[in-house]
């Protein structure tokens, strides 16, 4: 409240004064509220710049919650599954690409994907699905890992970064299969499993985070005053 | 109410920038720094994570910054974000505008390579008859190139090469690793000259205009700088015919305000000084203004492993550092296929190789991680675009960014020129790392989206005459001649070189100009 608003405040309390009191006896004269308290090192803001960090560790969610929706059908994540236990299997104390959580965290990831992201990954896990049930009349979830090489490694290819095979299923074969190293490999299962190994968490870089971000929002609108290049 | 006129007005504060903030303030000139994004506060805006901890495993927000191929989740909050910043290019032409607002720009995040251009590149022309040749020559820039080299500390070996210019190096005398030797003795076989890569130290290992340029600057005390404000326009004195006044709008509160000049030097990257000058409708009395983008083609190269440095072999002596094979096409002889030239990075390292250059995978992907641990030799071209009128940006009317101002439209694409370039350098490095006993493991022939490389060049190129070109060989707008634009916008041609010291030495140059023609009073 500024100063001007305070003497406003008191004078308008007495003014009224007699009235209330004509009306209510009893009732003690109206006091001012205090003024506000400026910013600063109030007794709480000092506890908290003196409290110490708790405890909480690096924990994920996702290292030990289970999603409560999925996007994929559960035919398409049966596929995923599959494949994830084909492409990346545990080896050598680390977990494999299910221990890893990885076709949840994929299915979170496609969910949120632009839709020609989606219909790449969609399409391809059903066509996979339907060569599986072509050539072994099974599901692709319920292949050997003979079967299942005879209808991948085809489609295998070597590429250079920012330049994955252009034909389609080709693509998603090769994506599918680096995105599935990279979400076991970037998981906190990797993480401790690389610990107890006596080694380093792999992929760890200087995150920056929101510089000053800026307020601009959906259906936010601009000031409407003419500006200079308008005028 | 303030009401100053400043002496001169920066905008942008990246090497252009900053470098003519250094220059003008040692003469003793005032200068007002604006910049369009925030000061970085490393300690404050960063922190070491492992991906694990990121939201999206590193794999980064899915949707953002999809033409910033560098990008990743760590990193992703320094890129400008097109959906706040917008531009437009025909689907089938897409173009990577890589952009960074920070105070800095893209300064901060610069890979240090430092090369000089030639006179195959000022003087093009008059060797190949394409195009234009640029109103300087090597002569006139060397004595700024020999300042700037000092001030980045360049390190790197002196080749002797006309087409590969030397400088004021601090000398490297690293030797050369095992199979670096053996890829050179290869090349020279075909008379292929490779040297060391040619590298600024700076200062801990950042060699950006926040610490290299702008310190100095703000020491002399005639700098003050606004961070977080966004130029919407230049507009002139209709008495005196010159640039007086930029309109600018608070990035966070969005407040629209002026402040007038006496000199505008335009220093906000390539393309947003050249938005800036269309949206002003300024300065453009050739109608070059916008055309002749240009940049270079990087993304076609290849991978190979080193037979020797596999099953637990590898070694620094054997596997370690980088090097470059300057432009060799075009120079004493002809191509029949394309104009102008590249040249190769070439690298190693004791590193494991991305399991993209295998094509299988579980357990036998695994052991081949194992086996070819250390080996990995890679190449990666860099490509001289030619500058063509037709690749050019327009303003788009129709799209703003956030703060209301009209965004450019990119129109632009390679041609076979750089097709057939990119697929000489790919064929003819596989050759020699093939006869030195190198196993090829991946290659691409195709570039990457125009503008990857982050040298977008152009667009208000300089020229003796006012009716071909924006600015003369000062920088100067042939129009308006208190009006300075530094960047890379000046460029005539590309060249194959990472721009940013010739980019360094022509602000110093223009900067040097432009503090003797306030003395003289003639700006």
């Amino acid at each position: 409240m500024q100063r001007r608003d305070f003497v406003k405040a008191i004078l308008a309390a007495t003014a009224a004064a007699p009235a209330a009191l004509a009306q209510q006896q009893a009732v003690p004269a109206a006091t001012p509220p205090p003024p506000p308290t400026a910013p600063g090192p109030v007794p709480w803001m000092r506890g908290l710049m003196e409290a110490k960090q708790l405890p909480i560790g690096l924990l994920v969610a996702d290292s030990l919650a289970r999603p409560d929706a999925r996007y994929l059908s559960d035919r398409q994540f049966a596929t995923l599954r599959h494949l994830c236990e084909i492409f990346q299997p545990s080896s050598k104390g680390y977990p494999g690409a299910l221990e890893a959580g990885t076709p949840e965290f994929l299915d979170f990831l496609i969910s949120a994907s632009p839709a020609d992201r989606q219909h790449s990954f969609q399409s391809g896990l059903d066509r996979l699905d339907s060569e599986a049930q072509q050539h072994f009349s099974t599901a692709f979830a319920s292949t050997s890992p003979q079967q299942a090489d005879q209808l991948i490694r085809p489609w295998l290819r070597t590429w250079m970064s920012d330049h994955p095979p252009a034909e389609p299923y080709e693509n998603f074969i090769n994506l599918i299969h680096h995105d599935i190293r990279t979400a076991t490999e970037n998981s906190q299962a990797w993480s401790d499993a690389a610990h107890r190994a006596g080694k380093q968490t792999p992929n760890v870089d200087l995150y920056w985070y929101a510089t000053d971000p800026d307020l601009h929002r959906e259906g936010h609108s601009l000031p409407q005053i003419q500006n200079h290049a308008k005028a | 109410m303030a009401d100053e006129t400043v002496d001169v007005l920066i905008i942008g504060s990246g090497h252009s920038g900053g470098m003519a903030a250094k220059i003008l303030t040692q003469k003793g000139i005032s200068c007002l720094m604006l910049n369009a994004g925030p000061v970085a506060d490393v300690p404050r805006d960063t922190a070491v994570k492992a991906a694990y901890e990121l939201p999206y495993r590193g794999f980064k927000q899915p949707g953002q910054l999809p033409h910033v191929f560098q990008s990743n989740e760590f990193n992703a909050n320094t890129w400008v974000d097109e959906k706040e910043v917008p531009y437009t290019h025909d689907p089938q032409k897409p173009y990577n505008w890589v952009r960074v607002r920070l105070f800095g720009g893209r300064s901060l995040f610069w890979s240090r390579a430092s090369f000089r251009l030639s006179d195959y590149e000022f003087k093009a022309k008059t060797h190949d008859g394409y195009g234009d040749d640029w109103p300087i020559s090597h002569a006139d820039l060397a004595p700024y190139y020999a300042r700037v080299e000092g001030i980045f500390r360049v390190q790197g070996e002196l080749a002797n090469l006309p087409q590969f210019p030397d400088g004021n190096f601090i000398p490297d005398t690293d030797p050369w690793c095992g199979s670096m030797q053996r890829f050179r003795a290869s090349a020279a076989k075909r008379n292929i000259p490779i040297s060391k890569q040619r590298t600024s130290l700076g200062l801990d290992g950042l060699a950006s205009s926040v610490n290299l340029l702008l310190p100095d600057a703000f020491a002399t005390g005639k700098l003050r700088a606004i961070p977080n404000v966004i130029v919407r326009s230049l507009t002139v004195d209709k008495s005196t015919g010159l640039v007086n006044e930029a309109h600018f709008v608070d990035r966070l509160t969005r407040r629209e305000m002026s402040v007038k000049a006496r000199v505008v030097v335009l220093a906000a990257g390539t393309l947003e000084s050249t938005r800036l000058l269309l949206n002003s409708q300024l300065a453009n009395s050739s109608g070059v203004m916008g055309h002749y983008l240009i940049d270079q083609i990087y993304g076609a190269g290849f991978a190979c492993s080193v037979p020797e440095a596999r099953n637990g072999r590898s070694t620094e002596q054997l596997m370690s550092g980088s090097a470059i094979i300057p432009r060799f096409r075009n120079i004493s002889s002809r191509e029949s296929k394309f104009l102008r030239g590249y040249a190769l990075n070439v690298w190693s390292g004791t590193g494991g190789i991305e399991p993209r250059n295998f094509a299988t995978y579980g357990a036998e992907l695994q052991q081949k991680l194992e086996t070819y641990h250390g080996s990995g030799f890679s190449t990666g071209i860099m490509g001289e675009v030619l500058a063509r009128r037709e690749n050019h940006v327009r303003i788009s009317k129709d799209v703003v960014d956030a703060w209301g101002i009209p965004s450019l439209h990119i129109e632009t694409n390679y041609t076979d020129n750089e097709f057939n370039m990119a697929r000489d350098a790919v064929d003819t490095g596989m050759q020699i790392a093939e006869d030195a006993g190198f196993e090829i493991l991946t290659k691409n022939y195709d570039p990457n989206p125009p503008g990857y490389s982050i040298h977008e060049l152009g667009t208000c190129r300089m020229g003796d005459d006012p009716k071909s070109s924006v600015l003369n060989k000062w920088n100067q707008s042939h129009d308006l001649k208190n009006l300075f634009v530094i960047d890379g916008s000046s460029f005539v041609s590309a060249g194959w070189q990472n721009p940013t010291m010739t980019i360094s030495a022509l602000a110093m140059r223009a900067a040097d100009y432009l503090a003797e023609q306030m003395r003289l009073g003639n700006v």
